[in-house]
């Protein structure tokens, strides 16, 4: 396991900096001053050119590719992002201010789209060819073919306007603090995200319990005479599930992707909705930066979860 | 005995009158593949070849089924609700939705089948040659797929409408790059399992070079699973074309595109008060991918026996 390991973090550290160095490539590319984004506003504004020079110089700006790219690494790695460009504040900030928006919002998504994909899928599986089997696979169809933000804005239209149940979007009305507050504002972007996320699900789970129904055990079970729902529920789905689960772990980059969409319908005050502003506004430096981090996350999630699925199954150590 | 001998003579009676039949023009032989034959038979294959055949051919033949022109401003006749007149009504500049929509399906069926095929093309041509050749080359090129591919993708998508700005060209060259990875995945595990195949060693042994042995006689036995992948990856591209103008940063928003008529619906008043300017555009978005899905899965299918369920 100790070597499996290290032979993971082998493979994830080059392309770690590999990453950086195009996220780093792309920052040089990009027009405007570097010194904009490396050094607050305020001093900036404040400074007459040949202090600027200096700076510059201090800086290093003037320094090799190589040697620049070296420095702004070690920034990042002690928490140094740089400034955004319009507004002046440390990117680290923004990142952190609407870190906990999306988290909440990509947490509802998953528990709703695992909870109820599983039982869709195994209810499918169970019942194979039957009505209620085709109209899911169907519906599962329509899951992935509708855009995400279709679902957004019929939602919208159905239950703010028409029904007049829940906020259109935000996050929180001024005043109002608790979960409890926020909870009627997080259910529609909640159940929209989920909805492409469940089809997916959905049709693995049914493929897993159909592959685990032939196995075997079921029939050992079976025999034993236990009931029929203990034999399904019990004995199949566990086995169904694991490869499940590592599946729905891998959907994080189509789930990080889904919550920059679904934010800007919701208004959602997430990082997607940041990411989408600064695309809108050529903030180059924090488009480069939160495509950094959202790749970053995937790649070491994906790496955590190989580390799991070895843990689980000895085999794929052995590739 | 006597009872099998007699089976097997009725059953020759049978293949010979059908033989015979055929001879004589009453039946025609099953002609086609069988891979097209299944395809034919799958109910939901065919409701989505017909559903997308409809809408490439309205697209296509755009000028023949629209009265009006989908670009004329008429401001007096704006936000005209869908009559006789105006199929579908008018938007908030007068101009016809039932044109728009139709002209826009140009624009969004071309993004969507476009990169579809020059992601296909790039991740083909890379896939085919270093899957067969192994070694430094295809070792890099894996680690830069990985690289790519670990991007959400609309994420990286819109990274790149940052650098590169918006339009039609610049968004088929941005899904080619950020798309071509799955197809160069799949080429490349196809060509694996193809390369140790005995005609393949005995091509090397005739010192065949090894463009000529990937390309020309290794690629035709991958060509399944790559139809099914571009089939597939157009529905994506659709898909992405539509969030990103419907976003305001894909196609430009004086051309119309399927995601740009449904760009409306960001202002709330027009998502509320008048459905008919966004409504249409989007079911149509979703049947076209829906039926181009339909297709995809069914080619599936008929093209693998192995992967059905």
């Amino acid at each position: 396991m100790l070597t499996y390991t290290l032979r993971r973090l082998l493979i994830l550290i080059p392309m770690l900096l590999f990453l950086s160095f195009l996220i780093y490539l792309g920052l040089e590319l990009t027009p405007g001053d570097a010194v904009s984004y490396m050094i607050s506003p305020e001093r900036y504004a404040t400074m007459d050119p040949a202090e600027l020079e200096a700076v510059r110089e201090a800086l290093g700006l003037s320094d090799p590719f190589l040697i620049r790219y070296v420095k702004w690494l070690g920034g990042v790695i002690k928490g140094d992002f740089g400034y955004s460009l319009q507004s002046g504040v440390p990117i680290k900030d923004i990142v952190f201010d609407r870190l906990p928006a999306t988290l909440e919002l990509s947490a509802g998504a998953i528990l709703i789209s695992t909870i109820f994909g599983i039982f869709f899928g195994t209810i499918s599986a169970l019942k194979r060819g039957s009505i209620g089997d085709n109209a899911l696979t169907l519906a599962g169809m329509l899951g992935v073919s509708v855009p995400r933000f279709i679902f957004g804005l019929l939602a919208i239209l159905l239950f703010t306007f028409h029904l007049k149940w829940l906020p259109v979007g935000g996050r929180l009305r001024p005043g109002y603090e608790g979960f409890m507050d926020r909870l009627p504002h997080l259910i529609m972007p909640t159940l929209v995200l989920s909805s492409t996320l469940i089809a997916g699900v959905m049709r693995y789970s049914r493929a897993s319990m159909l592959d685990a129904m032939n196995r075997d055990f079921m029939k050992t079970a079976r025999s034993k005479g236990l009931p029929e729902w203990r034999v399904n529920f019990v004995h199949g789905l566990r086995v169904s599930l694991i490869p499940v689960i590592v599946l729905i772990a891998f959907r994080l980059p189509i789930l990080l992707g889904g919550t920059v969409i679904i934010e800007q319908v919701f208004q959602w005050p997430g990082i997607g909705n940041e990411f989408i502003g600064a695309v809108r506004s050529r903030n180059y430096p924090i488009v480069m930066m939160i495509a950094f981090f959202t790749t970053f996350a995937v790649l070491f999630v994906s790496f955590l979860i190989d580390l799991f699925t070895a843990l689980l199954d000895p085999r794929v150590k052995l590739d | 005995m006597n009872g099998t001998k007699k089976k097997i003579t009725r059953l020759e009676k049978k293949f010979d009158r059908i033989l015979m039949r055929e001879d004589t023009g009453l039946i025609k032989k099953k002609k086609g593949s069988r891979a097209f034959r299944k395809l034919m038979s799958n109910r939901l294959a065919v409701a989505g070849i017909i559903i997308v055949s409809v809408i490439l051919l309205a697209a296509v033949f755009a000028p023949l089924i629209c009265r009006y022109d989908p670009l004329k401003l008429d401001l007096r006749n704006k936000l005209q609700k869908p009559s006789i007149v105006h199929l579908l009504g008018t938007d908030q500049l007068g101009r016809d939705i039932f044109a728009r929509i139709v002209y826009g399906g140009r624009v969004s069926i071309l993004v969507g089948m476009g990169s579809a095929l020059t992601s296909a093309v790039v991740g083909v041509a890379i896939g085919a040659y270093t899957g067969y050749k192994g070694g430094l080359l295809d070792n890099i090129m894996l680690r830069l797929s990985e690289i790519v591919m670990a991007f959400p993708q609309i994420i990286l998508v819109l990274l790149l409408v940052t650098i590169m700005g918006q339009g039609l060209r610049n968004l088929i060259i941005i899904f080619t790059l950020t798309g071509w990875g799955g197809i160069y995945r799949m080429t490349r595990a196809q060509m694996l399992s193809l390369r140790e195949e005995e005609y393949v060693q005995a091509l090397r042994a005739f010192g065949l070079n090894s463009f000529a042995i990937a390309y020309k006689h290794m690629l035709p036995n991958a060509v399944g699973p790559i139809v099914v992948n571009i089939t597939l990856s157009t529905a994506m591209f659709i898909l992405y074309e539509a969030a990103l103008s419907f976003l305001g940063l894909g196609v430009p928003l004086n051309i119309s595109t399927w995601g740009n008529i449904v760009n409306i619906a960001q202002d709330l008043r027009y998502l509320q008060f008048f459905w008919w300017l966004w409504v249409p555009g989007a079911i149509v978005i979703s049947l076209f991918v829906l039926g181009v899905n339909f297709i995809g899965d069914g080619l599936r299918d008929s093209a693998d026996p192995m992967q059905q369920g």
